[in-house]
């Protein structure tokens, strides 16, 4: 990890070029490999896309959904503070897979028959809320370990609340959020194999294809993880990099 | 320093404040004119720096009235960051911000609240930046300063708002002895400047020295109120005799 703290901009640079190609071109080395695995390199290239862009669209919304229901926790507004609490009791308390099927095939009787949603979608929602209430305790303790004079300081200067939030309390909460919040992304990209249950066609649901259909399971799931592991490697050297990036300007 | 016609910029009056059941200000008034350079002194505990916060309302009182440039300060939000953008604070613990470079703590409420613009905002941070001696400081991060130069970097961070009052609550507490003098150098050459000043402070020296006006406040009350060589030389009430009998070794 020294590499990384040293450069973090190039490191973040490389992590998401690394992580672009490898998904471009993984089909390429894949196809190379003898059978069960070379026949089958297109899905799973396939399979480590839609992990992928599930983890990015529910780890992007996640984060969103974590800051305000963060935000929401201390709010002085009792209402706010109980949805909020609320969400995550909720969240936290039921498992991850119910939740997925509760969105699959519960939200739809809610919804009107024309705007019916893909699975890849109720997926990417499921998993959304359950990040987002892991996020929002990690937001919430960033949040309160900024000292209370920078709040003063920028009050004191004239900036509105708002603008204290985005300037100076935000950014010196991911400090200590940050951390935690990669933690929990990490985890999000082999929680997204969950969503094999509801059919969506990720990167476990064709390695389960591919040795039903081959009868190797040894070869294949070996596949699917190293796949995995590099897919961890590359969001853990971009957080670690965005950690030293924020770490800027703090006692060592 | 005070103008033939003085004119009244901060009118507080019966200001006061609890905490729980500590009474930290009781029935507070007091008139500060444009360009008047006051030390507010007193034990701790005696009210003088909830006073002095009450002015831009980090502290809010709970009975009384305080105008700032003939604007109420009470809980509008507009009205208050009328008067934030007039008066300006400076900090015993600094308070930087610790994550923005030292010229990006000194451009960022120009930018933000006065709508400046970038290059604009930043050529006028380091002419304040040169002012108080820390140009070449710029691009570093406040953790890489001493205490000495964080306080004048605060007082610059201040100054780029261009507030008509200046307040300053313990400024040179939080540094260690050899970098008092620093900061007060830049305070002296400011008091010249005709800006309003409110000094909460325990250098004695400085009070004597570049204060047109003493405040000694004891157990949430002004007690005296008089130039300072009066109340140096001659206080009026036991309280402040012995209180300056505490820290007479000081100067």
């Amino acid at each position: 990890m020294n590499w990384t703290k040293q450069h973090p901009a190039w490191a973040m640079f490389a992590a998401m070029i690394g992580l672009l190609v490898f998904l471009w071109g993984l089909a390429i080395p894949l196809s190379l490999a003898p059978a069960p695995i070379g026949p089958a390199a297109q899905q799973f290239a396939e399979g480590a896309r839609v992990t992928v862009l599930l983890t990015l669209i529910s780890g992007t919304v996640g984060v969103v959904l974590g800051v305000l229901a963060g935000l929401g926790k201390l709010s002085s507004f009792r209402l706010i503070r109980w949805v909020c609490d609320f969400y995550v009791w909720l969240i936290r308390g039921t498992p991850l897979l119910l939740q997925i099927l509760f969105v699959w095939l519960a939200v739809p009787q809610f919804l009107p028959d024309s705007m019916q949603l893909s699975d890849f979608s109720c997926a990417a929602i499921a998993l959304a809320l359950n990040i987002g209430a892991y996020n929002t305790e990690c937001v919430r303790a960033g949040i309160l370990a900024v000292p209370q004079g920078q709040v003063e300081a920028a009050r004191a200067l004239g900036l509105s609340p708002f603008q204290c939030f985005m300037d100076i309390v935000l950014p010196q909460s991911m400090r200590v959020a940050l951390p935690a919040l990669a933690n929990n992304l990490a985890s999000l990209v082999k929680d997204s194999s969950l969503a094999y249950a509801i059919s969506v066609v990720e990167l476990t649901m064709v390695g389960y294809r591919v040795q039903a259909e081959s009868y190797q399971p040894i070869p294949v799931f070996v596949t699917v993880a190293v796949i995995y592991l590099i897919l961890t490697t590359a969001f853990t050297t971009l957080t670690a990099a965005l950690e030293t990036q924020l770490d800027v300007g703090r006692k060592r | 320093m005070t103008p033939d016609n003085p004119k009244p910029i901060i009118v507080a009056r019966n200001v006061s404040k609890h905490f729980g059941a500590f009474r930290a200000l009781n029935d507070v008034s007091a008139t500060f004119n444009e360009g008047q350079v006051t030390a507010i002194i007193g034990p701790s505990g005696s009210g003088k720096s909830t006073f002095l916060r009450t002015l831009n309302r980090l502290e809010a009182h709970d009975s009384g009235s305080i105008q700032v440039d003939g604007i109420e300060l009470n809980d509008n939000l507009k009205n208050l960051d009328a008067i934030r953008r007039e008066v300006g604070m400076v900090f015993q613990s600094f308070n930087l911000f610790s994550h923005l470079p030292i010229l990006r703590n000194v451009s960022l409420a120009p930018i933000r609240v006065r709508k400046m613009k970038r290059e604009e905002a930043e050529a006028k941070s380091m002419a304040l930046l040169e002012r108080v001696g820390l140009k070449d400081q710029a691009h570093k991060y406040p953790v890489q300063l001493s205490g000495g130069q964080q306080q004048r970097v605060a007082i610059a961070r201040a100054l780029a708002m261009d507030p008509k009052v200046l307040l300053f609550d313990e400024p040179t507490s939080a540094l260690d002895p050899e970098m008092v003098n620093e900061v007060l150098t830049v305070m002296r050459e400011l008091a010249h400047t005709g800006i309003t000043m409110l000094v909460v402070t325990h250098e004695m020296g400085f009070a004597r020295e570049v204060a047109d006006r003493l405040i000694f406040f004891d157990q949430g009350s002004i007690l005296e109120d008089s130039a300072p060589q009066t109340f140096f030389t001659n206080p009026e009430h036991e309280r402040a005799k012995a209180f300056l009998a505490q820290v007479r070794h000081g100067f």
